[in-house]
C-alpha cells in the first residue's frame, strides 16, 4: 500500500544524510514497529511518510501514486492520521469534540455522526462522564487514547504513530498497543509505531531497526 | 463551517483570555470612536455654521474705476482750473434684480444712504464732545458740491436685513422695522435716544430738510423706534454724527431726499449667498450681468472663513486622533495576537497535520477576533461617548478661544470708508466685513456629540480593519509553520 523509492534525507546542515536508499514496503491490515537509537531520523522518517515533509531524494507511493502527485495537504487530509507523542488535541474541546473536528476536516464518512464518535471513545475507555469533558482534564494516557480514536473515526488508511506510549505506564501502554492492533486487523488500515521500546515493538507484527542509514527488518 | 465552530469552541473555552483581549480591542475602539465622534461633530458643525454665518455679494459703484477715470482727465486737461471731479454712477435696481435671480442668492437688501438737516427736531450729540449738533461732519475729503446734513439717512429694503440689525447690534424696541412693504412710503424707525430727547414716539411725525437742491421739507411718519448698542456706535469710526441720528427708511424715501435722478438706484445692494462657498461663483456670474467698469461686487465671506478655519483644525485633530490610534491600535492587537498563535503552535500543528487548509486557519482567528470584536463594538459604543463628550469640550474650549481672537481682529477693518464720501455720505455701515462674525462663530462652535449608527458602522469598519491587519501580520508565522516542528518537538 505504500511504498518508499530510494528514499534519502539529509538536514541541511548536517555532513551525512540521515538514511539513505530506503526502500521499504507497507501493507493494510499489517502492523510495524521501528526502532533505533535516539537522533537516528526515526521521527524524521515518519514525518516524511506522514506527508509532514519533503524527503531529499527518492520517493513514497501510496498504491501507485506518489505523494507529489497527490499533494502533501491532500495526502495529510484523506489518507494519513498521525499520532503524536503528545500535543495531539485541541486544548479547547471534549473528546467528541476533537473527533467531530477532524472528522470535519478530514471529510470522513461519518462525518457529524455524534453517535458513532461517541461509540469509538467508549470502546476506547473514554467513558459517558469524560466525552464531553475538556480535554485538558484527562489523563495522558486518556488523552493518548482519544488520539487513537480520532484515527479510527478517520478514513484514512495510513496510521502513524510517533512514541504514543513515551508518556504512558505500562498498563496504559499495553493497552494503546492493543488499539494499534485492533486498528491494523479490525480496520484493515496500515499502522507504522516508531518507539524506542522493545516490548511495544515485539506486540507489532513487523519490526524494523533504523541504523547506519538504513532499515533492517528484525526477525 | 468547520473553523467557525472552533473558533467558537476556543472562544467559549477560554473565557478569561476572551475577556481580556475583549477589554484591550474596547479600549483601543473606543479611542477611534472618540476621534471619529469629534470629526463627525465638528463636520457637523461646520455645515451648520456654513449655514448660519452666510456669506453676501455687494454691489456698488467702482470707486477704484472711478479714481481712475478722475485721475485720467486731471492729467490730461492741461489746465488745472477744472477740478477733477470722482463720479460714482448709483447702483441701477434693475441690475439688482437680474442679480438677485442668480442660483443660490437668497435675499438681498438695497441701502441708499444720505443725510439729512433736522428740523422738526433736535439731533443727539455725541457726548464725548465730538462737536455740536449741527457741526456736520468732517466727513474726509468731501465733494464740495454738497453738504452733510446733521441726521444720517438709512435707507433700506427691510431693516431685518441690514448686519446690525441680523447681528443684534440694533434691536427694535418699539413698533416694528423697516420691510419691504414700507417701499414708496415716508415711515421711518428712529433710535430711542433720539425719540426720548424730543418726546416722539410710535405713530408722531417730524421732519427733515433736504441738505441740497431745493432743500425742501420731508415729513416722515415714525412706525419703530430701535435701540442701537454701544458697541455699534464704535462700528461707525469716524463718522460725525452720533449713531443715534441714524434713522431708517425704505431706501425709496432715501433717494428721493437725495433727489429726483437717484430714482431707482441705489449705494450699494448686498446680496445673501445661501451656499457661503459658491460666493465667488456668484461673484463672477453676477460680473457678467453688470458694467464693470461703473459697478463692482465684493464679496465677505470673512466670518464663513473663521468658521471654517477653526472647525477644520479640530477636523484635522479628530483625523490625527483616528489615525493615530488605529495605527497605535493595530500594533498593539497585532502583538497580542503574535504573541496568542505562537502559543498556539501546536495547535496549528495538529490542524496542518489533519491536513486543514492554512487559509481556514487563519479564517478561525479572524473569526475568534470577530467575534471579540462584536463585544467589544458594544462596549465602546457606550464608553466613546463619554470619552468623546470629554475630549469634545475640551477642544471647543480651545478653539472657542481661537475663534474669539480671530474675529475680533478680523472686526477691526470695519468702518474704513477710504476716500471721498458721497453726496450724502455713504457711512462706513456698509463695510466692515468680519463685523458680523463676532456673534455667530461663538455660537457655533458647541460640538454634538452623540453615537450613531453610522458612526458604530464606521469604527466597525476600522475595528475590522485594524483586526484584519494584525491577524495578517501575525499570520505570517501560521503560514511558514512546518507542520513537521510539532513532530520533532
Ligand atoms: N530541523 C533540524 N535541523 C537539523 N538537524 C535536525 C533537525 N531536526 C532533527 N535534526 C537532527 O536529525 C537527527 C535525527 O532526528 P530525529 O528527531 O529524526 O531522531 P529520532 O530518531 O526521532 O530520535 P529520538 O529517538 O530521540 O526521537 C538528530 O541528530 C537531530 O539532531
Ligand atoms: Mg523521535
Amino acid at each position: 500500500m505504500l511504498k518508499t523509492k530510494d528514499l534519502s534525507y539529509w538536514y541541511q546542515d548536517a555532513s551525512q544524510p540521515l538514511f539513505k536508499d530506503v526502500n521499504l514496503e507497507f501493507e493494510v491490515g499489517q502492523s510495524y514497529a521501528i526502532l533505533g537509537h535516539s537522533g537516528t531520523g526515526k521521527t524524521t522518517f515518519l514525518s516524511l511518510i506522514a506527508g509532514l515533509d519533503r524527503p531529499k531524494d527518492g520517493e513514497i507511493f501510496l498504491g501507485d501514486r506518489s505523494l507529489k502527485k497527490i499533494g502533501l495537504t491532500n495526502y495529510r487530509r484523506h489518507d494519513v492520521a498521525i499520532v503524536f507523542q503528545a500535543y495531539n488535541l485541541f486544548t479547547y474541546m471534549s473528546p467528541l469534540d476533537n473527533l467531530l473536528t477532524a472528522m470535519a476536516i478530514t471529510n470522513a464518512e461519518h462525518a457529524g455522526d455524534k453517535a458513532y464518535a461517541g461509540q469509538i471513545l467508549r470502546d476506547l475507555g473514554i467513558g459517558e462522564d469524560l466525552i464531553t469533558r475538556n480535554v485538558q482534564h484527562l489523563s495522558g494516557g486518556q488523552q493518548q487514547r482519544v488520539a487513537i480514536a480520532r484515527t479510527m473515526a478517520c478514513d484514512a488508511k495510513l496510521v502513524v504513530a510517533d512514541e504514543p506510549t513515551g508518556n504512558l505506564d505500562e498498563d496504559n501502554t499495553n493497552a494503546v498497543i492493543a488499539q494499534f492492533q485492533k486498528i491494523a486487523h479490525d480496520q484493515q488500515k496500515c499502522v507504522i509505531i516508531v518507539t524506542h521500546e522493545p516490548d511495544v515493538a515485539a506486540q507489532c507484527d513487523h519490526q524494523y531497526r533504523l541504523e547506519n542509514k538504513q532499515f533492517t527488518q528484525l526477525a | 463551517m468547520n473553523f467557525c465552530k472552533r473558533a467558537w469552541l476556543n472562544v467559549w473555552a477560554k473565557k478569561g483570555r476572551s475577556i481580556l483581549l475583549i477589554l484591550v480591542s474596547a479600549a483601543i475602539l473606543m479611542f477611534v470612536l472618540a476621534g471619529l465622534l469629534i470629526r463627525s461633530a465638528a463636520i457637523k458643525a461646520t455645515n451648520q455654521a456654513k449655514a448660519d454665518v452666510g456669506a453676501t455679494v455687494t454691489l456698488s459703484a467702482n470707486r477704484q474705476a472711478a479714481f481712475k477715470q478722475m485721475r485720467k482727465s486731471s492729467s490730461s486737461s492741461s489746465s488745472t482750473s477744472s477740478r477733477p471731479k470722482l463720479t460714482l454712477t448709483p447702483v441701477k435696481l434693475s441690475d439688482a434684480t437680474k442679480i438677485a435671480k442668480l442660483s443660490n442668492v437668497g435675499s438681498y437688501n438695497v441701502t441708499s444712504t444720505t443725510s439729512a438737516n433736522a428740523k422738526s427736531y433736535d439731533t443727539v450729540s455725541t457726548s464725548t464732545g465730538m462737536g455740536g449738533s449741527n457741526s456736520g461732519g468732517p466727513g474726509g475729503m468731501k465733494s464740495g458740491s454738497s453738504s452733510s446734513g446733521d441726521t444720517q439717512i438709512d435707507g433700506v429694503t427691510a431693516t431685518s436685513l441690514t448686519s446690525d440689525f441680523s447681528d443684534k447690534q440694533s434691536k427694535i424696541v418699539k413698533g416694528r422695522g423697516i420691510t419691504a412693504s414700507d417701499k414708496n412710503t415716508n415711515h421711518v424707525v428712529i433710535e430711542k435716544e433720539l425719540a426720548s430727547q424730543n418726546n416722539l414716539s410710535v405713530g408722531d411725525t417730524m421732519t427733515f430738510k433736504q441738505t441740497t437742491g431745493s432743500k425742501t421739507t420731508v415729513k416722515v411718519k415714525i412706525v419703530g423706534i430701535y435701540k442701537a448698542s454701544s458697541s455699534s456706535s464704535s462700528t461707525a469710526g469716524p463718522m460725525s454724527t452720533d449713531p443715534s441720528n441714524t434713522v431708517y427708511t425704505s431706501y425709496t424715501l432715501a433717494n428721493s431726499i437725495k433727489g429726483s435722478k437717484y430714482a431707482g438706484t441705489a449705494d450699494s445692494v448686498t446680496f445673501n449667498v445661501t451656499t457661503p462657498s459658491k460666493v465667488s461663483s456668484v461673484k463672477k456670474a453676477g460680473n457678467q450681468l453688470i458694467s464693470t467698469s461703473k459697478y463692482t461686487l465684493s464679496t465677505d465671506d470673512a466670518s464663513y472663513q473663521t468658521v471654517k478655519a477653526s472647525m477644520s483644525s479640530v477636523e484635522s485633530f479628530a483625523n490625527k486622533i483616528v489615525w493615530l490610534v488605529a495605527i497605535a491600535g493595530t500594533i498593539i492587537l497585532a502583538l497580542i495576537v503574535i504573541l496568542m498563535i505562537r502559543e498556539r503552535r501546536f495547535e496549528i500543528g495538529v490542524l496542518l497535520s489533519l491536513g486543514e487548509a492554512r487559509w481556514k486557519i487563519v479564517a478561525q482567528f479572524f473569526t475568534e477576533m470577530i467575534m471579540v470584536l462584536v463585544v467589544a463594538l458594544a462596549i465602546a459604543g457606550a464608553g466613546g461617548k463619554f470619552v468623546g463628550n470629554q475630549l469634545g469640550s475640551q477642544l471647543v474650549s480651545q478653539t472657542a478661544t481661537t475663534t474669539q481672537t480671530t474675529s475680533t481682529t478680523s472686526g477691526q477693518p470695519g468702518g474704513g470708508n477710504q476716500g471721498g464720501g458721497q453726496p450724502g455720505g455713504q457711512s462706513g455701515h456698509t463695510g466692515g466685513p468680519g463685523s458680523s462674525s463676532n456673534s455667530t462663530t461663538k455660537a457655533d462652535t458647541k460640538l454634538a456629540i452623540t453615537v450613531s449608527a453610522v458612526d458604530l458602522a464606521e469604527l466597525g469598519g476600522f475595528g475590522l480593519a485594524i483586526t484584519f491587519l494584525s491577524i495578517m501580520i501575525a499570520s505570517g508565522g501560521i503560514l511558514r509553520l512546518e507542520p513537521r516542528k510539532v513532530l520533532i518537538s
